[in-house]
């Protein structure tokens, strides 16, 4: 048989336990395990296009798409390609972080450009008579101006048209 | 208690109070530091490592020092040195001087400490009284010590904190300078030098783990407060005010219940459950953190008082085995930082990492214009730089908002989705370093078991 002695003591210990998983339940119940930063996707999985409609939302997809395959190449998430390109400072520090050389992201930029074009081809939103040429000139363009592109994606339907030349009237009506 | 010894026992309890604040005051001042005097966080750490580990290692030495030399003079000779060295603290510009300034300061500290241990039965007429004005003392100092820190902090700056000790450590002192004086021309009795028991090794043990785990919610709170969630010193002060008030009710509640076994289980339930919790905060506001804290603040009064009164009770003399005491606790708290700083140091800079990531990944999918979306990367690019890894207020790169109204309204939706991203980095990269902490102080359920069995 407790003494009262024995009982306030034993009432202390299971009250404090009660107390304190009650809390921390109602804490994992309000979604405390998953607090946390979203988790950003692989930049090597396709990401479908929503429906491009008009040149806006074109050069949005077609700036993602070409991330996305500068990232994959270079094995870095397509936020953190953003984040280095976008000033030529963080573009040194990145480089240095991840040992990478101007050949490199030259090589995976150029890369990106040209998966952006495939998606956007695949999108129906570049017509194929386009889309095989501008492949052939991204893959040849300098690195800083490949950084321009990514960058400045509605920029790339203008050059397509003076990179294309004689193809400038068909450009007008194959895009949207 | 007359009325003549009542100074003599408020200036003890001062001492006492005193220098066992001293181990968490800095704990607000800390970020400050760590900003003013350029280091890092593991760096900024030994600004209080270095005292719990002087006074880990001093308290029982300093115990013995003072029943062999007479404990009114070692008391006296310690608040000096740390009233000395507390000045040294304060005027210090580097960190490695500041760091110096604290070990000393705990080489007093611990001297004065102890010996008022020594002190306080004739004082207050008995052992029993002496020990709980003793812990009372320490548990006070120790729990108002943040909220003091911060509070000097961001009124005057972090420097006060260690100036204005030396006046009061020296009010302390002058009633001690008479015990001193006395000591001086009677010897010290060859009766007090008779030799003493060996310490409670399981309470001793419990006092560490648990000390580890309380001194691990400390330091990790305030720096999610002050760091992660951007409070500043003052905020951040009476958001931890909830401990030492939750500590306040836990010490009436703990009078009710007479068996300290149960009230060291209940306490070390209390603060894992506490430290469970806060590793689980489903939102980064502050309201979130007082019932953890209620629940820490609760269980670190039951269960310190407890394990003291466990490990004096029945031996003698009390100088020693308070200093077991201290030396354990401060033990405690240099294995919780140095065993959890490496880890939240690491998971700040990944979840710093992961949450801009996902902010960039929120600008990137946004229908944002994208000349706009290139401009607000280079402006929050620029920020991040500004902040020097720290977790950033992102607000300040989407100024000034565009004026078309349906932009505007894009960056303001993107501006607090970005914000949420960094609020959610910053409060799970301490998630990991709560939870260790938790089972620390679950584990210290273990000593506290085998303490009835072993009965040490």
């Amino acid at each position: 048989m407790s003494t009262p002695r024995e009982m306030r003591g034993s009432l202390l210990v299971i009250g404090s336990a009660v107390a304190a998983l009650l809390l921390v339940g109602v804490y994992l119940a309000a979604g405390g395990s998953s607090y946390e930063p979203a988790k950003t996707q692989d930049p090597c999985k396709h990401r479908p296009w929503r429906n491009p409609e008009g040149l806006q939302e074109i050069v949005q997809q077609f700036t993602l798409s070409a991330l996305d395959g500068a990232a994959c190449e270079l094995g870095v998430s397509r936020e953190t390609l953003a984040q280095a390109l976008a000033t030529p400072e963080s573009r040194e520090r990145f480089m240095q972080r991840y040992g990478i050389g101007d050949a490199e992201l030259a090589r995976a930029v150029r890369a990106g450009l040209v998966r952006a074009v495939d998606d956007a081809e695949k999108a129906g939103a570049l017509s194929p008579l386009i889309a095989g040429p501008l492949r052939s000139t991204l893959r040849e363009i300098p690195l800083d101006r490949a950084i321009e592109l990514i960058n400045d994606a509605e920029s790339i339907f203008d050059q397509a048209q003076s990179f294309l030349g004689p193809a400038q009237s068909l450009l007008e009506g194959f895009l949207p | 208690m007359s009325a003549a010894t009542k100074p003599r026992v408020a200036a003890l309890a001062l001492a006492v109070g005193l220098v066992l604040a001293d181990s968490s005051i800095v704990v607000l001042a800390l970020p400050q530091i760590y900003r003013e005097l350029d280091t890092t966080v593991a760096g900024v750490t030994w600004v209080l490592v270095s005292f719990n580990l002087v006074m880990a290692l001093a308290a029982v030495p300093a115990a013995h020092l003072a029943r062999r030399t007479g404990p009114g003079r070692v008391a006296a000779v310690g608040l000096a040195v740390f009233a000395g060295a507390g000045i040294a603290c304060g005027l210090s510009a580097h960190l490695e001087t500041l760091i110096a300034a604290r070990c000393v300061q705990a080489l007093g500290g611990a001297a004065a400490v102890t010996a008022v241990l020594e002190l306080l039965p004739a004082t207050v007429g008995s052992e029993r009284r002496a020990t709980a004005v003793w812990a009372t003392a320490g548990a006070t100092g120790a729990a108002l010590g943040p909220a003091v820190g911060g509070l000097l902090t961001e009124l005057v700056s972090w420097q006060s904190i260690f100036l204005l000790q030396a006046p009061l450590a020296l009010v302390a002192a002058v009633p001690i300078f008479a015990v001193a004086k006395h000591e001086a021309a009677t010897g010290v009795l060859s009766s007090e030098l008779r030799p003493s028991g060996r310490p409670h090794l399981v309470a001793n043990l419990a006092l560490a783990m648990i000390s580890a785990a309380i001194a691990a919610a400390l330091f990790l709170l305030v720096l999610l407060l002050i760091e992660g969630w951007r409070l500043s010193p003052i905020g951040a002060a009476i958001v931890v005010s909830a401990m030492p008030l939750a500590a306040l009710a836990g010490a009436r509640l703990g009078d009710r219940v007479p068996s300290a076994r149960a009230r060291a289980a209940a306490g070390a339930i209390l603060v894992s459950g506490g430290l469970g919790a806060l590793a689980l905060l489903p939102k980064a506001e502050v309201v979130l953190t007082l019932p953890p804290q209620v629940l820490v603040g609760v269980g670190l009064a039951l269960v310190l008082s407890a394990l003291t009164e466990t490990a004096l009770a029945g031996r003698a003399p009390q100088a020693i085995h308070g200093g077991w005491t201290i030396s354990a606790r401060h033990a405690g708290v240099v294995v919780g930082l140095l065993a959890l700083t490496p880890i939240f140091t690491a998971d700040i800079a990944q979840q710093r990492h992961d949450a801009i990531d996902a902010g960039t990944a929120v600008i990137l999918d946004s229908r944002v214009p994208p000349l706009l979306k290139l401009d607000l990367a280079q402006r929050i690019e620029e920020r991040l730089e500004e902040e020097r890894g720290r977790v950033p207020t992102i607000g300040s790169a989407f100024e000034p908002l565009p004026e078309d109204a349906g932009e505007r309204e894009q960056v303001v939706q993107l501006r607090e989705e970005l914000q949420d991203q960094l609020d959610r980095g910053a409060t799970h990269a301490f998630s990991a370093s709560f939870g260790l902490a938790a089972l620390l102080g679950l584990l210290a359920l273990i000593p506290i078991g085998l303490a009835r069995r072993l009965d040490l």
